[in-house]
């Protein structure tokens, strides 16, 4: 194979495991997938995976990342298998619970369903790297101050979502925060702490 | 014993406040290790091969060929399972037959989850396909497909008889018979279930997301035939459980197996959908209701007959509560419960045990028969319960042998009366015109408050700083941070020199594990007492340093040791450890209090508003009041939260989260997130939910908590239902409550002529 077709085969490979189009499956679209009656689930396809690999290179957390990966390597594998970032968790692997959220390119979107292919070059954040030198974010504090969690397995993702949608819309009303939220399941439904919580991290970032 | 800094009922300084949890910068950070995290060199991943049939004998079974699989470590099947069943429960690790479809046939490790899933298609099984069954009460009848050879049905039928019923119906003024029916129903949290096995030599680690550790770690004991010793179950933080999680399962058993056949450590993460398939969810029941009252507004007979689906297997646990016979002061009573095997996947507890579904028949039936006798069915509710000094059962048996203590469920019913503004109410169900139209209902709630063997440890260090060892889990109840609270309200050491280790069965002693409403309750009076024996070891050795005072004469404040008669001699805690050289550990284990004829519940009352579409058939809800009487508060913000959380988690169950099974296939329909519709923050506002907390203190637990979590997702379906039919005049006697269904309810109440087809 030359090396031409091979790339060629590699983004057509790409693009049989890519879930949406137009590159990382952002949270917002997803949000109306979980609200029945309002758009067709987008479920992955049920290809055999694809055992060729790629170089990704990404920068995470501000550190710049290079990595030989199956092309069929989500970005969420990425994080937490080659890079141990674990913050970031797997609620359903299906783009259904928002659990695995990060930010690649000011945007939220669900790991699972992103292939690490798709955010090569990209700036991706995560959970953990939302702290500066030991000194908690905003967010993080008013997640704790109004305890925003009950289990916690839903935290990272609802954290990082409020991130991406504070940093676009710093002075939301409940309606706006909640509907920004919809794509993030807390199956403890904690979901009244976790307004609270998001509303009081939007007046301190404003202060 | 050493005088108290601080007694129950006395001034509180660290009890009864607000404040985030003490593992909050974890949780909040992504630094909480949870099972599925956990990394091992050198570990397995293992996966499961499923049953593709309801009901099935394995005539053969090959793994030659997946064994031979480059890559693959260890394949086992029903022939490597040892005879020993998980926890007792009539399921191996592994089974032939096979009794639901989604069961686990085989299970590989192997160096990646590529190579297993591949290797798993080589495992060749040839089934000779069993009639299957899938309704409890088809279960029952002759000619039935059997599951095991003693038949379908779990043990004896659980009979309890209060008074005589027959008697009791015949004397009443009024009789109604209703059926109530909930689906089996998903209830499982946000990790899917995770294990992580190592074996060195015959000591077995297993890292598992389980509420119960203990449970698990005698399941294995027995399962492998080591001593308690060799097995150390570790479930540090576990990502929500209501219920599913409260029993040992297989997963932790094919775990424990692959890694001693590999002999290298295996890691098993259940996929959403095996964990949906598999895991000990809520369970069906149909409940035949019969309730008779006389004119003077006294219930006289309550009669309930529930068909309990089980599932495949059982875990020991389940069943109906009590809401039947310890919330009214009825005389004639009888439960009759038939808990029956089917083709489905196991159920067990979920928050709540079987009260929810129990809940919605009482509470749905008592709203039926008040409203037929045109009474207020809150007044009428008011003057059947149980209030303090009432006889009341003390056991399992029905006969009411103790008498009833700190009871304040009047007073849930009148502060969330007048919260909600009951008044409101139509006089009239169905009374508003319009396409539009509201209603409100009320439902009520009972449960123990959770007691059993607890067991606990609290180290204080040598720079004074402290340590809560205990082995059931927090879950997202917080138990970690209330647990503290107690030690550190005992000690008188701040909450922030606190740290804890939970789910450890090896560094903490013996303890019944974390469901039912008994962490706080049963670990927690361990941890009171393990305090204040650490407080004891810190007095005397504190004696020598402040003139040879007697322990009893020495009090802590603030990690601040003082003589009591002249504060100015005093000692910090620090310095005190220091000199005396060692840690000062306390030790905690409790049984249940005995309290001779007292029993103290945990009560609630909930009012649903809600608003009905006409046209659409859309139930919205417009207001949710969950007024809860849990002793006293240890964290007021923990205790909202589980009120606010538990609260949308019945409400849920309204709406969504049913299992449907394919009635051909008896395959699972409902396989997602997308099918079962768990609730977003869009589907319930909430801040619709406003948790009353209503006061009062208990005698049996830690500083008079009473325990909560399970109670407030008991009353959210019989509340909304008895809203709806307060709105529209439509009884909803099945959830979920489609908008088909109360369309259909709409359509029948029209005259026969004006009906749609
Ligand atoms: S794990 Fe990605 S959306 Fe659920
Ligand atoms: S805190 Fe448990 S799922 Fe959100």
């Amino acid at each position: 194979m030359s090396d031409e077709e091979r790339e060629r085969a590699d983004k057509a490979s790409v693009s049989r495991r890519a879930f949406l189009k137009g590159g990382a499956a952002a949270t917002g679209a997803l949000t109306a997938a979980l609200i029945p009656g309002t758009a067709e689930a987008q479920l992955p396809d049920a290809t055999e995976p694809d055992t060729r690999h790629s170089t990704v290179e990404m920068t995470v957390n501000g550190r710049l990342y290079r990595a030989d990966v199956p092309n069929s390597t989500t970005l969420a594998q990425f994080l937490r298998e080659d890079l141990k970032l674990t913050g970031t968790k797997l609620g359903c692997d299906r783009m259904q619970c928002g659990a695995c959220t990060v930010v690649v390119n000011g945007r939220n979107v669900y790991s699972c369903t992103t292939l690490a292919l798709q955010a090569t070059g990209a700036e991706v954040l995560t959970i953990e790297g939302l702290a500066k030198d030991d000194a908690l974010h905003p967010i993080q504090q008013a997640f704790i101050e109004h305890s925003g969690f009950q289990c916690g397995f839903c935290t990272s993702g609802q954290i990082m979502t409020t991130k991406v949608m504070l940093d676009r819309m710093p002075n939301p009303t409940e309606d706006q925060a909640r509907l920004a939220l919809a794509g993030n399941l807390c199956r403890c439904s904690a979901y009244k702490k976790i307004l609270e919580s998001v509303m009081a991290a939007s007046r301190m970032m404003r202060a | 014993m050493a005088q108290q800094p601080t007694t129950p009922g006395g001034p509180l300084n660290v009890i009864g406040k607000r404040g985030p949890n003490i593992d909050a910068v974890e949780r909040v950070t992504g630094r909480a290790k949870y099972t599925g995290d956990i990394d091992i060199p050198g570990m397995l991943v293992a996966r499961v091969l499923r049953s593709p049939h309801a009901h099935a004998r394995i005539a053969s079974i090959d793994t030659s060929k997946a064994e031979a699989f480059r890559g693959v470590r260890a394949v086992i099947t029903y022939k490597d399972a040892p005879k020993v069943m998980i926890w007792g429960n009539r399921q191996y690790a592994l089974n032939n037959p096979v009794r639901f479809k989604g069961e686990a046939v085989a299970a590989l490790a192997a160096v990646d989850a590529e190579t297993a899933e591949k290797a798993l298609k080589l495992i060749a099984v040839q089934y000779e396909p069993l009639p299957f069954v899938l309704d409890p009460e088809e279960a029952l009848k002759p000619g039935a497909p059997q599951l095991f050879e003693d038949g379908n049905l779990e043990g004896m039928p659980r009979i309890l008889n209060r008074g005589n019923i027959e008697q009791g119906l015949k004397e009443s003024d009024k009789v109604i018979e209703r059926m109530y029916h909930c689906p089996t129903m998903w209830s499982g949290g946000m990790e899917p279930r995770a294990c992580v096995a190592q074996w060195e030599g015959d000591k077995l680690t297993l890292w598992a997301s389980t509420q119960s550790p203990f449970r698990v770690h005698g399941s294995l004991a027995a399962m492998f035939g080591v001593p308690d010793g060799n097995v150390r179950i570790i479930a540090s933080y576990v990502g929500g459980g209501f219920g599913t999680k409260s029993a040992p399962h297989t997963d932790e058993s094919l775990a424990a197996l692959l890694a001693r056949k590999a002999r290298l450590p295996v890691k098993l993460q259940y996929s959403r959908e095996e964990e949906i398939l598999d895991s000990n969810t809520r369970f069906e029941t149909r409940i035949y209701v019969r309730v008779g009252v006389k004119k003077d507004m006294t219930i006289n007979a309550l009669e309930l007959k529930a068909y309990i689906n089980q599932g495949a297997y059982h875990t020991r646990l389940g069943g109906l509560g009590n809401q039947a016979t310890h919330t009214y002061k009825t005389v004639n009573v009888r439960t009759e419960q038939y808990r029956v095997h089917t083709n489905i996947p196991n159920t067990g507890p979920t928050r709540g045990v079987g009260d929810p579904q129990e809940d919605f028949a009482v509470e749905s039936a008592l709203d039926e028969i008040a409203i037929e006798m045109g009474w207020d069915p809150m007044e009428f509710k008011l003057k059947n319960i149980k209030r303090n000094g009432d006889p009341i059962a003390r056991g399992p048996a029905g006969v009411e042998d103790g008498r009833l203590i700190t009871q304040v469920l009047d007073r849930c019913i009148e502060l969330g009366a007048a919260r909600i503004d009951w008044t409101r109410r139509n006089a009239a169900a169905g009374g508003q015109p319009g396409p539009k139209a509201r209603g409100i209902g009320i439902a009520l709630t009972e449960r123990g408050g959770g007691g059993g063997v607890g067991g606990a440890s609290v180290k204080v260090n040598l720079d004074g700083s402290a340590m809560v060892f205990y082995s059931s889990t927090d879950i997202g109840t917080g138990s970690r941070t209330t647990l503290a609270m107690i030690a550190a309200e005992v000690l008188s050491i701040p909450l922030s020199m606190f740290r804890t280790t939970a789910g450890d069965t090896e560094v903490a002693p013996y303890d019944g594990g974390s469901q039912g409403n008994r962490t706080l309750q049963g670990t927690g009076r361990a941890v009171q007492a393990a305090a204040r024996d650490a407080l004891d070891q810190i007095l005397a050795a504190a004696g020598p340093m402040l003139d040879n005072t007697a322990p009893a004469d020495l009090e802590m404040r603030d990690s601040v040791i003082r003589v009591k008669a002249d504060p100015s001699k005093s000692v910090k805690l620090a310095d005190v450890m220091q000199r005396r050289g060692r840690s000062a550990v306390g030790l905690g284990n409790t049984t249940a209090p005995q309290t001779g004829m007292n029993v103290e519940r945990t009560t609630a009352a909930h009012f649903a508003e809600v608003e009905v579409d006409r046209e659409t058939g859309k139930v919205r809800l417009l207001r949710y009041i969950a007024a809860h009487d849990l002793g006293r508060p240890i964290n007021v913000t923990v205790v909202e939260n589980q009120i606010e959380g538990g609260s949308i988690q019945g409400l849920a169950l309204t709406q969504g989260e049913e299992m449907r099974f394919d009635k051909r296939t008896g395959g699972c329909l409902t396989g997602s997130f997308l099918d079962l519709k768990p609730p977003t923050m869009m589907d319930f506002d909430p801040r619709l939910i406003e948790a009353i907390i209503v006061p009062n203190e208990g005698v049996t637990g830690p500083y008079g908590a009473k325990g909560l979590g399970e109670n407030p997702c008991h009353p959210g379906m019989a509340a909304v239902a008895n809203a709806i039919y307060n709105a529209i005049g439509v009884r909803l006697r099945e959830v979920p409550f489609s908008r088909g269904a109360v369309l259909a309810g709409l359509n029948a109440q029209r005259p026969a002529g004006s009906r749609t087809a």
